[in-house]
């Protein structure tokens, strides 16, 4: 949208605003400043995630300082903004200050309860909101999310419901001061539970929460398409399930009509101040202060079929086997070991066979009543004695249990009900505890791991830390990624956003080329997935189907499975769930995710910008918008020489110079190139005038892109008279920025080029014009493409493009710029005759022989 | 399995994150492993046996790192001493290189890294004890 206004104001006040007007080499000075700190606070952050991979040993110092560097240059970036344009965005110190002290807190310990809403949908859990949802529902969550298994609909009352009952019910001071005498001695745990639960029972629900709560049940009603929900109600509480099992000491309530959900929130909320609940906390050095109680709310699944899973035999030695119980209805009565339950041994390895089972008399099941709660109801004869659980059944059970316990690292005890639909719902995941049983195995690893070959050791580096087993699968395309077998090993030669789609099923990731900072490691670390990177000798010394076994902690790759090294990770503490990893994930949420992504977005807002990364990308933007207004308000106003270029290429530019860009005070109105001795410059325009670069024949638009060109409006950044503007370079002896207007593009070029390696850089911005989408976003990829090649970090975004190289040596950076002009140049008219995407590849092998006749 | 053969490495760091980490990492890889938060434990430790290798932290309460190195060189000079630290600048670099120290390793590092450090250390220690 043209902002007229805006503009007219700025007209008219331009007298005034002259006088106050930041000087031109100031003005570049801090557009300067403002790269160099984006770059720093990129690479910070980048830096930060690689800790995240578990490959480093850092401590609360390091997050501290990491933290405490990250504000420092983000406040630097606000007052650079604020210098080149004063006033405008003030209110970015705010939003700064705001982010930055919940970063602080997070940093002093102090237990943040999120602001969040008092329910959440399953949908939009995630694992980081476990403090938020209770471990139950997080996992519950994230069974569904990453690993894509069937989990009940439901959603989650959260810890800050918790919280508000508390207060809304003016419960805080009561229960504190019956805590507080029970934890001195004044009070029986059997009275101080009771008095606290009377507490909680005579509370009433604050109209938020309630109103929280009746949204909730209508999304589900409206999810799962029932009218009428019966609920499964269970406590989530925060810590239960992860480290400490408060296993059956909370309540859960079954096949609760919707209408009874409030009611049964207090129950559960009651619950936990069971007597029996206090002492396990007591016992568990747990503080009472810490006692943060969310619920699950799930749809209850109408169970055929139910039991449990434990992914590895908890009762004996016998590493090899899982054991799976069922029977028929719900699963409740095993775990409460009221019933007697169907056994089977099964093998841990595909297909899964079984290896043993034991089937019992079923004599009863529980089963939910009409109307609400369940009942023990007597089994027909016929199916007393027959197996509850067909081969096939056990092996989808047993093939879900593995994947669950690759993803958590863990065995696991896994509850899962077969509806009668046939279809396998986890209803819960948490971990098994058989460390004394797997430590028998592995007292000396390191003598163990000596009887396996080693294929390649301390090759690359460690994306995401962890051990894997599995056959090696070579990735080559993407038919390839379309047969990727579960539990398998992606080897590849380079990384690619598309292998996101099987990481989840991959047991590790080895390749040939790649970073620890890239897109892969992140995706990587997200999915737990252990990482070896840019190997260089992977995809040659690794043969398909090998059974290989990852050793990415200390970065080596066996022949063979070495079992032990899987059990031993078992036993291991995981990283992951140190409270360090957990503080930098949470400060990370604060200072990484990019949500400010289009700049032509209406959220691209100040008020938008939720990270230190949204406050980057936002001032990063608004600097370079600054540069182009200064271009078209003030070209003709300027308290620097100016002169327009003199040369054989078509181009109308004009150069200003701050400082020795120049050879010498002329007062001619034009400059020949021989004249400027700003190197970046020179570089620049000798690439512009590479032969053969500048196709200066008018392109013929062909009619449907004419046509395309007239019905569609502008894109409304390039329609804005601001772009219109004169052709620009400001230059100094060692420093250029270059805006320039050609055919229907915009692109802006800055560099330094001097003999100091480290305060080199060039940076290169493009922004599309005319012609369908379709062909602008070629044009955009040829261009990425092209500098990806050439070592720039490229950044595109559908029609921008933004790159950058730095720290190169004279030579080199030249060779860079050049670069950059020769580019300029040869997508003058690009954009019309990338008529497909093969279009893409022909170009660029244009350009390269283009660079190569050059350079000989 | 004799405790006799393995390396002995004894590590002092206030920071619990950085013994839980480094703990079962040497382990794994076939050292025998002490580890201590308080410096006052690790001092007296050290006085009860030797340990082929210790790695120390600089900036702890009570008896500093530095100290520490010095009393560990004092009493077993064969015994090689890795630092580890969070303030890493030229000045401690100096100092503990000029106090005996085998090597010096800023926080955070790569579990790789300190890995490879504590074998040359091994190595080390191996010859000067039967040279």
């Amino acid at each position: 949208m043209i902002k007229v206004l805006e503009l007219a104001r700025d007209r008219f006040g331009l007298g005034a605003r002259a006088r106050k007007r930041l000087p031109f080499s100031a003005l570049f000075a801090n557009f300067q400043k403002i790269l160099e700190l984006n770059n720093k606070i990129l690479d910070m952050m980048a830096e930060m995630g690689d800790m995240l991979g578990g490959n480093y040993i850092f401590d609360r110092q390091y997050i501290q300082t990491a933290c405490q560097r990250g504000s420092d240059l983000v406040q630097k970036l606000i007052y650079s903004l604020n210098t080149i344009v004063p006033k405008k965005y003030l209110v970015l110190n705010d939003i700064f200050r705001n982010i930055n002290n919940e970063i602080e807190e997070e940093l002093a310990g102090r237990l943040v309860i999120p602001e969040t809403d008092y329910v959440m949908p399953y949908e939009f859990i995630t694992r980081d909101f476990a403090d938020v949802v209770g471990a139950k529902n997080a996992n519950v969550a994230e069974l569904t999310k990453q690993l894509v298994l069937a989990v009940p609909e439901g959603f989650a009352i959260t810890t800050r419901a918790f919280r508000s009952f508390f207060d809304h019910n003016d419960l805080v001071n009561k229960v504190d001061a019956a805590t507080a005498a029970w934890e001195e001695g004044r009070l029986t745990t059997e009275d101080a539970s009771r008095d606290i639960r009377a507490l909680i029972m005579a509370g009433s629900i604050p109209p938020k929460l309630n109103k929280a709560v009746i949204g909730a049940l209508a999304h589900l009603q409206e999810v799962s398409g029932v009218k009428d929900l019966f609920l499964a109600v269970r406590s989530s509480a925060r810590g239960e399930d992860s480290e400490l099992t408060f296993a059956g000491q909370y309540l859960s309530l079954l096949n609760e009509p919707q209408a009874n959900l409030l009611k049964c929130y207090r129950d559960v909320l009651a619950s936990t101040y069971a007597a029996s609940a206090m002492e396990y906390r007591r016992q568990k050095g747990f503080s009472e202060h810490e006692v943060a109680m969310a619920v699950a709310c799930q749809r209850m699944i109408d169970a055929k079929i139910s039991g449990v899973i434990y992914t590895m035999d908890p009762s004996s030695s016998n590493s090899e086997a899982m054991v799976i119980t069922a029977t028929w209805g719900l699963g409740a009565p095993i775990v409460a070991g009221e019933v007697k339950a169907d056994r089977f041994m099964v093998s841990r390895e595909a297909p899964y066979g079984v290896l043993g089972l034991d089937i019992v008399r079923k004599t009863e099941g529980l089963m939910p009543r009409e109307g609400g709660g369940c009942e023990f109801r007597p089994i027909e004869e016929g199916l007393q004695t027959m197996t509850s659980l067909t081969d096939e059944q056990v092996r989808r059970i047993a093939e879900a249990g593995l994947m669950i316990e690759k993803y958590f690292k863990r065995p696991q005890d896994i509850e899962w009900a077969i509806d009668h639909d046939g279809e396998l719902v986890i209803l819960q995941a948490r971990p098994l505890n058989i460390k004394s049983q797997v430590a028998q195995m592995v007292c000396d690893i390191s003598s163990i791991v000596e009887n396996y070959p080693v294929v390649f050791a301390n090759k690359g580096v460690i994306a995401q830390n962890g051990i894997a087993t599995g056959k090696v699968f070579f990735v080559n395309s993407d038919e390839d990624l379309d047969h990727f077998p579960q539990g398998a090993i992606l080897v590849s030669k380079q990384t690619s956003p598309r292998f996101a789609k099987v990481v989840k099923k991959a047991n590790g990731i080895i390749t040939d080329i790649g970073s620890a900072t890239g897109h892969m490691a992140t995706i990587a670390r997200e999915f737990r997935v252990p990482a070896i990177l840019g190997t260089e000798v992977a995809t040659r010394l690794l043969t398909p189907d090998q059974e290989i076994t990852m050793d990415a902690e200390d970065n080596v790759v066996y022949e063979g499975t070495v079992k032990e090294l899987c059990y031993y990770a078992f036993t291991k503490e995981l990283f992951e769930e140190t409270y360090e990893y957990r503080l930098l994930r949470r400060v990370l949420k604060r200072i990484s995710p990019l949500n400010l992504l289009d700049p032509h977005d209406k959220n691209f807002v100040p008020s938008g910008c939720k990270t230190f990364h949204d406050i980057t990308r936002f001032i990063h933007e608004k600097a370079v918008e600054a540069l182009i207004d200064m271009n078209y308000l003030h070209h003709h106003d300027m308290d620097a020489p100016a002169r327009r270029l003199k040369s054989d290429l078509p181009l109308d530019l004009v150069l200003i110079d701050i400082g020795g860009g120049f050879s010498e005070e002329v007062n001619s109105r034009t400059v020949p190139p021989e004249e400027i001795i700003s190197l970046p410059m020179r570089a620049f325009l000798q690439g512009l005038g590479v032969p053969g670069a500048w196709s200066s024949a008018p392109v013929s638009v062909d009619f449907g892109s004419f046509m395309s060109s007239l019905t569609r409006t502008f894109s409304s950044t390039l329609a804005s008279p601001r772009y219109l503007g004169q052709n620009l370079a400001v230059i100094s002896k060692e420093y250029a920025n270059i805006s320039l207007r050609l055919g229907y593009h915009f692109n802006m070029i800055d560099a330094y080029l001097s003999k100091n390696i480290n305060d080199n850089y060039a940076y290169f911005r493009f922004l599309g014009g005319v012609t369908d989408p379709a062909r602008r976003s070629r044009r955009a990829r040829f261009i990425s493409e092209i500098l990806g090649r050439n070592d720039f970090r490229v950044d595109l975004r559908g029609d921008l493009v933004v790159a950058r190289i730095k720290k190169l040596g004279p030579e080199l950076m030249e060779r860079k710029v050049c670069l950059l002009g020769q580019l300029v140049a040869f997508t003058r008219q690009l954009d019309v005759l990338m008529s497909s995407d093969q279009q893409i590849e022909k170009f660029v092998q244009k350009f390269d022989q283009l660079t190569k006749n050059n350079e000989s | 399995m004799s405790n006799e053969e393995k390396t002995s490495i004894l590590i002092l760091d206030d920071e619990a994150i950085v013994l839980k980490r480094l703990e079962p990492a040497l382990e794994k890889a076939g050292y025998e492993v002490e580890v201590f938060s308080r410096s006052l434990d690790a001092s007296n430790r050290v006085m009860e046996r030797d340990f082929d290798i210790v790695i120390t932290d600089l900036k702890m309460e009570g008896l500093d790192g530095m100290q520490f190195l010095t009393q560990v060189k004092e009493r077993s000079p064969v015994t090689e001493v890795i630092v580890i630290t969070g303030f890493a600048t030229m000045e401690t670099a100096k100092e503990s290189f000029q106090k005996g120290v085998f090597d010096f390793l800023a926080k955070p590092f790569k579990l790789g890294e300190i890995l490879e450090t504590v074998r040359k250390a091994e190595a080390k220690v191996k010859k000067s004890r039967s040279g």
